[in-house]
C-alpha cells in the first residue's frame, strides 16, 4: 500500500524528533524551528506523539556524584551570571498586582519578573523637612528568595528617613538592587538604590512621604549598576515585603 | 497543607508534585531542582544511556540536562503538559546532541545496563505511560509494516542517521529514506484518526 508523502517540511520536523538527521541537518533543522513557527509547531507535534515513546525504556541510576557535579556547575554559572528567570503563568500573576489590593501571593512571586514603570523619586535634596513627631517608625522585614536573608526596612516618619539594611545583599559587580514603593493604582516609586552589605539612610521626599503607612508594598528589584534607567521598565523583582507599625 | 486527595493515583500525585516543583524552579529555588532530581534522574539517566551506550557520557548528558533546567526553567510552559514528557524529550534531545557531536560512537548501546532500578521504580514512569497518548503512539506503530517499524524505533530508541540506518539494514540510502517517509506519513495518518 502507497501512502501519499507527507509536505517537506513535516517530513523534516519527524526526522528530526526522531534523530534521523546527521550533525549538520540536524543544526539546520534547529535553525528552522527558530525563524518558522509552524515548522516549531510541527516538531512540538511529533514531540508530543512521540514522548510516550520514552516510557517504555528502563530508569538507571547514574552515579552518586552526578548531583554534585551539578550543583558545582550551578554554583560557577551563579558566580558568571545570576540567572534572570521567568515562567510564564508566573509573570502573567505578576502582572495583576496593580489591580489587586493585597500582593498576598507575594511570597509565590519572589524573582518573577514584574515589569514596573519606573517613576524616579527626584533625589534626597528636594525636600522641605516636615514634622510628624508623634508618628511611630514603621519596620519591613523582606526575605531575599528562599534564602534565609532578609533585608530590613526601617522608616522614621518624624525624619522622612528610611533606613535600609541590606547586610542580606552581596553585590556581584553587574547588578544593583532598588528599592520601590508600590502604591495601589499607581506607578511604582523609586526610594533609591541599596547599597549590599550596608545599612543605608535614605531621604525621601514629602510628596512620598505621604504615602508611606503601615501597609505600604515595598518591591526590590535588580537593575544595572546605579539603578533603573528612567523611563524604562525595572527590572526583575527579587523581593517584596509590606511595611508595619513597630512593635516597641 | 490539606489531605492529599484520596482519589489521586501515585501517577496524578506524581505529576501533580512535579508541576508543583516546576513552577518553583522557574522562581530561582535549588531545593525545586533537588526534589526533581530525585524524581526523574533515573527516568532522564535511562533515556541517556539508552541513547549514548555509555555510562559516563550518559552522566555527562544528565549533567547538561539538569543544568540547562535550571538555566531555562522559562523554557517549560505549565500549560503545555506533563513535565516529565517535557523533561524526557529534553534529555533525549541533549542526549542525541552529544552523539552527533562525535564524542560517541553510536550502536554501542548497552541496554543491559540500562536494566533498571528492581524496587525503587520512579513514579516519573507510572506518569509517562499512564496517558491515552501513550496507547495510541504504540497501537499506530503497530499498524506499520515491520521494517518501517523497524527503522522508526531504531532512529527514536538509538539515535541513529539515516546513513546509519541504511547501513544496517544493508540498503541503499534512499530506500531506507523511502520506508521511513511512506512510515510516516501512515503514523501520522493513525494518529489522527
Amino acid at each position: 500500500m502507497t501512502e501519499p508523502e507527507l509536505p517537506e517540511r513535516e517530513v523534516l520536523a519527524a526526522e528530526y524528533v526522531l534523530g534521523l538527521l546527521d550533525a549538520e541537518a540536524r543544526l539546520n533543522a534547529r535553525g528552522l524551528m527558530a525563524s518558522d513557527a509552524a515548522f516549531a509547531a510541527s516538531v512540538a507535534y511529533w514531540e508530543d506523539r512521540l514522548a510516550p515513546l520514552l516510557g517504555a525504556i528502563p530508569p538507571a541510576a547514574p552515579g552518586s556524584d552526578v548531583w554534585e557535579r551539578i550543583q558545582a556547575a550551578l554554583d560557577q554559572n551563579d558566580l558568571a551570571d545570576e540567572p534572570v528567570i521567568e515562567v510564564l503563568a508566573l509573570r502573567r500573576r505578576v502582572r495583576q498586582w496593580k489591580i489587586a489590593t493585597g500582593f498576598a501571593a507575594a511570597a509565590a512571586v519572589v524573582l518573577a519578573f514584574l515589569a514596573l514603570p519606573a517613576t524616579r523619586n527626584p533625589g534626597p535634596d528636594a525636600l522641605p523637612a516636615q514634622q510628624i513627631a508623634t508618628a511611630d517608625p514603621l519596620v519591613a522585614s523582606i526575605p531575599i528568595g528562599d534564602t534565609p536573608l532578609r533585608l530590613g526596612v526601617t522608616y522614621l516618619p518624624d525624619r522622612e528617613e528610611m533606613l535600609v539594611s541590606a547586610s542580606g545583599l552581596t553585590a556581584d559587580g553587574v547588578h544593583d538592587h532598588e528599592l520601590w514603593l508600590v502604591t495601589p493604582g499607581e506607578d511604582a516609586k523609586s526610594l533609591g538604590v541599596v547599597v549590599p552589605g550596608e545599612e543605608r539612610r535614605m531621604s525621601v521626599d514629602e510628596a512620598l512621604a505621604q504615602r508611606i503607612e503601615a501597609g505600604a508594598e515595598l518591591v526590590l528589584t535588580r537593575e544595572p549598576l546605579g539603578g533603573a534607567v528612567p523611563g524604562t521598565d525595572a527590572g526583575p523583582m527579587v523581593a517584596s515585603g509590606k511595611l508595619q507599625a513597630a512593635r516597641t | 497543607m490539606s489531605e492529599p486527595d484520596p482519589t489521586l493515583n501515585n501517577a496524578d500525585l506524581a505529576r501533580a508534585q512535579l508541576r508543583e516543583a516546576m513552577a518553583q524552579l522557574a522562581s530561582g529555588d535549588r531545593g525545586a531542582l533537588e526534589r526533581i532530581y530525585q524524581a526523574t534522574s533515573a527516568k532522564l539517566f535511562g533515556i541517556c544511556l539508552r541513547i549514548l551506550g555509555d555510562r559516563g557520557e550518559a552522566e555527562d548528558a544528565l549533567q547538561d540536562v539538569y543544568v540547562s533546567l535550571w538555566q531555562r526553567a522559562k523554557n517549560y510552559d505549565p500549560e503545555r503538559g506533563s513535565p516529565i514528557s517535557w523533561l524526557a524529550v529534553f534529555a533525549r534531545n541533549r542526549a542525541v546532541d552529544r552523539l552527533r557531536k562525535g564524542k560517541v560512537r553510536s550502536g554501542a548501546v548497552a541496554v543491559d545496563e540500562a536494566a533498571g532500578i528492581p524496587d525503587r521504580r520512579p513514579l516519573a514512569d507510572a506518569v509517562l505511560e499512564s496517558s491515552e497518548r501513550s496507547a495510541r503512539v504504540h497501537h499506530c506503530i503497530g499498524t506499520l509494516e515491520e521494517r518501517q517499524q523497524d527503522a522508526i524505533r531504531t532512529a527514536f530508541f538509538e539515535g541513529t542517521t539515516y546513513a546509519e540506518l541504511a547501513e544496517k539494514r544493508g540498503v541503499p540510502l534512499g530506500t531506507m529514506k523511502s520506508w521511513v517517509r511512506r512510515g510516516l506519513a501512515r503514523l501520522k495518518r493513525c494518529l489522527e484518526e
